[in-house]
């Protein structure tokens, strides 16, 4: 025992919850988990068995929160605390080898979700400073600059300003009492853009107000991606107070899904509060106006295309059905891959993988996955990958792996895909 | 007092309390440790997400159950056999309505009640069997593991060594050992038979107020 | 033919009695104690010569002539007529048709008799001496030769050798065989192994147990048969390098030995737990389902062939067991894990480690 492994156990069992025990409770040592875990399917090591990950935390729970646990112990039956050597064993495994893709939890018999679990997990390693040091670097911008990657104001009135000049309308920002605000990753704004330009051209055309915030513009939560509570609330908190202050009727998450995950439900929990304002996930916000009749469709995308469902806003986000209804109607050659949907893989490098260089090779292995899913698929000319975390994820994977594929956005097809023709306004 | 009449009369009786109320209080304590009340706006039941996530999980995906058909198999297999067993053998029903309660269930066939043991068999060896012939399972399983599945086998096997019913030391062994796995029950990973609902439970009803995909 | 069929049963039911020792209990009782004191009294009297009368017997005594035959002989310790010619008429029958036997008077067959003998002066006598010379002689080996190492080291990479379906196949076989082994050897061998020494209610205890399971693990020992006949067959056809195989005595004693993915004895014990496995089945369900088979001999011929088989099969199993696992470093592996270190292939199964890998298993094989 040490200072460490005392304040990650205090954690750990402070967030083990009724709902974390059950699962330690109820798991079976059945290893179906397993042969969901592309991890696990890619590198064939069992250590990367999901329910694996959560040792240490289970310890600690059996040990001490447990019921009968006093018992067992009094009778030398109960397991040994947790060591820091152990905490640091495993610490790669939290980090690096999970990416909170709850794919383990449709096949688990027990539907234990470890994905939540090592959420919780790692509020413990985060408190007791055991953190991989690219997720420690990307908290550190966070708090200087607000941004995992270190993105100032001034670099998002550059690109503002070239989507301006690129789409001929006029973003404004800090647009008090606007009916939207939007928030995007670092990884939209630092490698995408174009769906700055996308948002003005869509909402224009739907006739809603909208503005960006020149001090909360950033979605990507490092805070839930390494673990730490506090850190969370902070970026939360930033986003809430700029929205507040504008009067905005709602805020659009980026199509990221950790972000969205993190101010639309944990979010209220963790500011102890509810809202002014709603949170939209742009994709709901989309289909929405497509259903609404104010963002009709025009001329399709001829390519053959298929979908990747990013594990957030598809399988732990709910939104199955939305991404297709846009797609029938943007593209005319739309192919599903084998697996599609609620089972689809992650890309590999969700749940702050891909922030962690130390785990690239590991996300590369697992990406093997995608490419055996779109290889599957025959004369594949595109891919949409609604999450600009899983897009950066598969220009690196495609480029390791040798392949020659176009990466699109969602919004940013819908936006081309537009019906342009100022008559049917309205 | 003879050993029949003691592993049945008091020992079963000790034991049986033992289960209950082990069981009982570990359910119980699991679910007094309590959750946060959730306050971001749902966008669905999550009560109905518990009764869901419960039924869901009892149905294999498709896309997975090719991968693992052969433990789902014999998984099913087992559990259902077994509690086929349990309840709908003669000698049982006359056990049960001898010593608990007075409940007419449905008398198997012999022929019935033999199938069902081997199909019984046949999964819990497998899964045994699978327990200790792959990496993932060797690295992941624990004492508790072999332990709830050989006294489980036991249990079953001394049973079926009593078919005879011509040897009471038979049939006391097998009582011997069915008041041993009740005591051992509550305290360890057999428990899963009652855990699995929390587990399950928690899942959807997470799942079902975020409007989630089960 | 449903008479013909029960009478079967009937036999083979009290056939099998032969091996359940019923512990009697002997409670003190004092007019079966007059009774036998009386039937004693009249078998010495008769001894003396004097003519007594069975009691409560319902065997008639012969009046006027013989029942049988011209000479009715001496009379038997029961007072009533010898009739030594009646049974060897009834013993004559034919086996193959008890019910034809019986009705011409013919009903006891003397195969039973000869199979008796044979189980009981044979099989009985020496069948345990097989597993246990097994031992004894894989005991010698281990301590003179040893076990058998990696020479070249375990080189730490590892190469997949069997599935995950593999492997289960191979352990539901073995832990359904082992329960058939050591139910079944109790079965055949407790009167001669138990009850001399742990008493016959022990005994009894233990067959009674034994039998109910046996027959209960019996057809699950087919289901695994035919599974595992199906996931090994393939890679277990005898090639030429077998022969070679053989002259070397398998690299038991040195030398370097060439086989593909199973060598001589694995492909062996193979084709012996296939082959044996199928009689010892197929008896098996003659044994258990005995209303299955007319012909009371063919089930005589079941339990010779399925003990014989039985105590074969188990006596190889041994050797296999120990080469699998203390015998020999490195088998286990493929078994547990599903992979073996590449050197145990190149010197175990170099033509296969040559196969999967593409590599020469050896520097000097080009
Ligand atoms: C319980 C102890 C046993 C152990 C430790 C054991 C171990 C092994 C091992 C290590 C192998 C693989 C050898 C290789 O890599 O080539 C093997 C193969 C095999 N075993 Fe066993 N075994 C046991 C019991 C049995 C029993 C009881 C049976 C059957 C009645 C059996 C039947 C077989 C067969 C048929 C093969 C395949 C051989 C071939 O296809 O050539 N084993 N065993
Ligand atoms: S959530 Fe995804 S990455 Fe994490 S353990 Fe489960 S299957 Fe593996
Ligand atoms: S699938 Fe579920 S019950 Fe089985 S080992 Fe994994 S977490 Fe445990």
């Amino acid at each position: 025992m040490s200072a460490n492994s005392d304040i990650a156990v205090a954690k750990f069992l402070e967030h083990t919850d009724a709902e974390a025990a059950s699962f330690f409770e109820a798991c079976v040592h059945c290893g179906e988990c397993a042969e969901a875990c592309q991890f696990y399917l890619s590198t064939g090591d069992p250590k990367y068995t999901p329910t694996y990950k959560l040792r240490p935390m289970e310890r600690a729970y059996k040990r001490d929160k447990a019921p009968f646990s006093s018992l067992k112990k009094m009778l030398g039956l109960a397991p040994s605390p947790v060591t820091e050597e152990e905490l640091r064993e495993w610490e790669p495994l939290v980090y690096d080898s999970c990416n909170m893709c709850a794919r383990c939890t449709l096949v688990c018999p027990m539907g234990i979700d470890i994905a939540g679990t090592i959420r919780k997990m790692r509020e413990g390693y985060a408190a007791a400073g055991i953190v991989p040091e690219g997720l420690q670097r990307a908290a550190e911008f966070v708090k200087k600059t607000s941004s995992p990657m270190g993105i100032t104001i001034k670099a998002l009135t550059a690109q503002i300003k070239h989507q301006e000049e690129a789409t001929g309308i006029k973003i404004e920002v800090d647009k008090q009492g606007a009916d939207y605000m939007a928030i995007f990753s670092s990884m939209e704004i630092m490698g995408y853009p174009e769906v700055l330009g996308a948002y003005a051209k869509l909402f224009k055309k739907a006739g809603l107000t909208w503005t960006i915030s020149s001090v909360a513009y950033e979605a990507t939560n490092t805070g839930v991606q390494i673990g730490s509570g506090p850190l969370a609330k902070e970026i939360v908190t930033r986003v809430v107070d700029a929205a507040e202050a504008l009067e905005v009727k709602h805020v659009i998450s980026p199509e990221c899904g950790h972000a969205y995950g993190a101010i639309r439900w944990a979010g209220p929990n963790m500011m102890g509060r509810q809202f002014k304002f709603e949170v939209v996930h742009i994709i709901e916000l989309l289909d929405q106006l497509r259903r609404e009749g104010r963002i009709p469709a025009g001329g399709k995308d001829t390519r053959r295309m298929t979908l990747h469902d990013p594990c957030q806003i598809i399988r732990r986000g709910g939104l199955l059905k939305e991404p297709r209804r846009l797609l029938d109607e943007s593209c005319s050659d739309f192919v599903e891959m084998k697996g599609a949907g609620i089972t689809n893989y992650c890309c590999g490098g969700g749940g702050g993988v891909s922030a962690n260089p130390r785990a690239e090779e590991l996300k590369t292995a697992a990406f093997s996955r995608k490419v055996e899913q779109l290889n599957g698929v025959k004369d594949l000319e595109a891919v949409v990958v609604p999450c600009g975390n899983c897009r950066a994820v598969f220009e690196d994977g495609l480029d390791a792996y040798d392949m020659d594929l176009e990466v699109i956005g969602l919004s940013e097809l819908v936006a081309e895909t537009l019906d342009e023709s100022p008559e049917k306004q309205g | 007092m003879s050993f029949v009449e003691f592993v049945e009369g008091p020992l079963f009786i000790l034991a049986s309390a033992i289960f209950v109320l082990g069981a009982l209080w570990r359910v119980i304590g699991i679910i007094r440790i309590g959750r946060k009340k959730d306050i971001s706006p749902p966008k669905g039941s999550a009560v109905m997400g518990f009764v869901v996530g419960n039924l869901r999980h009892f149905f294999p995906r498709g896309i997975f159950a090719r991968r693992t058909a052969l433990h789902i198999i014999a998984g099913y297999g087992f559990h259902l056999a077994l509690l086929v067993l349990v309840l709908f053998a003669a000698p049982h029903i006359a056990f049960i309505q001898d010593r608990l309660i007075n409940v007419n269930l449905p008398e198997m066939p012999r022929w019935g009640f033999i199938v069902a043991a081997e199909i019984a068999f046949a999964g819990l060896i497998m899964l045994w069997v699978r327990r200790i012939s792959d990496p993932v399972m060797r690295l992941i399983s624990d004492w508790d593991d072999h332990i709830g599945t050989w006294l489980t086998f036991l249990v079953m096997l001394s049973g079926c060594f009593a078919l005879q019913e011509s040897q009471s030391f038979l049939r006391g062994l097998h009582m011997l050992l069915v008041d041993v796995w009740l005591i051992y029950f509550p305290f360890s990973r057999l428990m899963h038979a009652f855990t699995f609902f929390l587990s399950r439970g928690n899942t959807g009803a997470t799942y079902g107020r975020k409007g989630m995909n089960l | 033919m449903m008479m013909r069929q029960i009478l079967a049963l009937v036999l083979f039911a009290s056939l099998l009695n032969v091996g359940v020792a019923h512990a009697q209990t002997t409670a003190p009782n004092s007019e079966a104690n007059a009774k036998a004191a009386q039937a004693l009294e009249n078998i010495m009297a008769r001894q003396r010569g004097e003519v007594v009368l069975p009691s409560g017997s319902d065997v008639p005594a012969p009046e006027g002539g013989p029942l049988f035959g011209p000479d009715p002989g001496p009379p038997n310790t029961l007072g009533a007529q010898s009739q030594s010619d009646y049974w060897r008429a009834y013993r004559g029958g034919d086996p193959a048709d008890v019910v034809a036997a019986i009705e011409s008077g013919q009903a006891m067959t003397t195969t039973g008799q000869q199979w008796r003998l044979l189980r009981e002066n044979y099989i009985r006598k020496y069948a345990g001496w097989f597993p246990v010379g097994v031992i004894g002689i894989l005991l010698v080996f281990h301590l003179v030769i040893g076990k058998m190492t990696i020479s070249a080291g375990r080189s730490g990479k590892t190469l997949p050798r069997f599935t995950l379906t593999q492997r289960v196949a191979h352990w539901f076989m073995a832990c359904v065989f082992i329960l058939l082994a050591f139910t079944g050897l109790i079965i055949l061998l407790g009167r001669l192994a138990i009850a001399p020494y742990l008493g016959k209610e022990v005994n009894s205890i233990l067959t009674s147990a034994s039998l109910q399971g046996h027959n209960l693990f019996g057809p699950l020992f087919i289901i695994a048969l035919v599974w595992m006949f199906i996931k090994f067959v393939r890679g277990n056809f005898f090639q030429l390098v077998d022969f070679k195989w053989i002259f070397k005595l398998g690299g038991l004693f040195g030398g370097h030995v060439s086989s593909s993915q199973f060598n001589f004895g694995e492909k062996s014990w193979f084709w012996m737990v296939v082959l044996i496995g199928t009689v010892i089945s197929i008896t098996g369900i003659a044994l258990e389902f005995p209303w299955l088979v007319a012909d009371l001999r063919l089930l005589q011929l079941s339990t010779i062939l399925h003990g014989v088989g039985a105590v074969a099969l188990i006596s190889v199993a041994i050797g296999h067991i120990y080469v699998g696992t203390i015998g020999m470093e490195g088998s286990i592996d493929s078994m547990l894990k599903g992979e073996v270190d590449e050197n145990w292939a190149k010197e175990h199964h170099d033509l296969w480690y040559e196969e999967v890998t593409g590599k020469p298993a050896s520097e000097d094989a080009s």
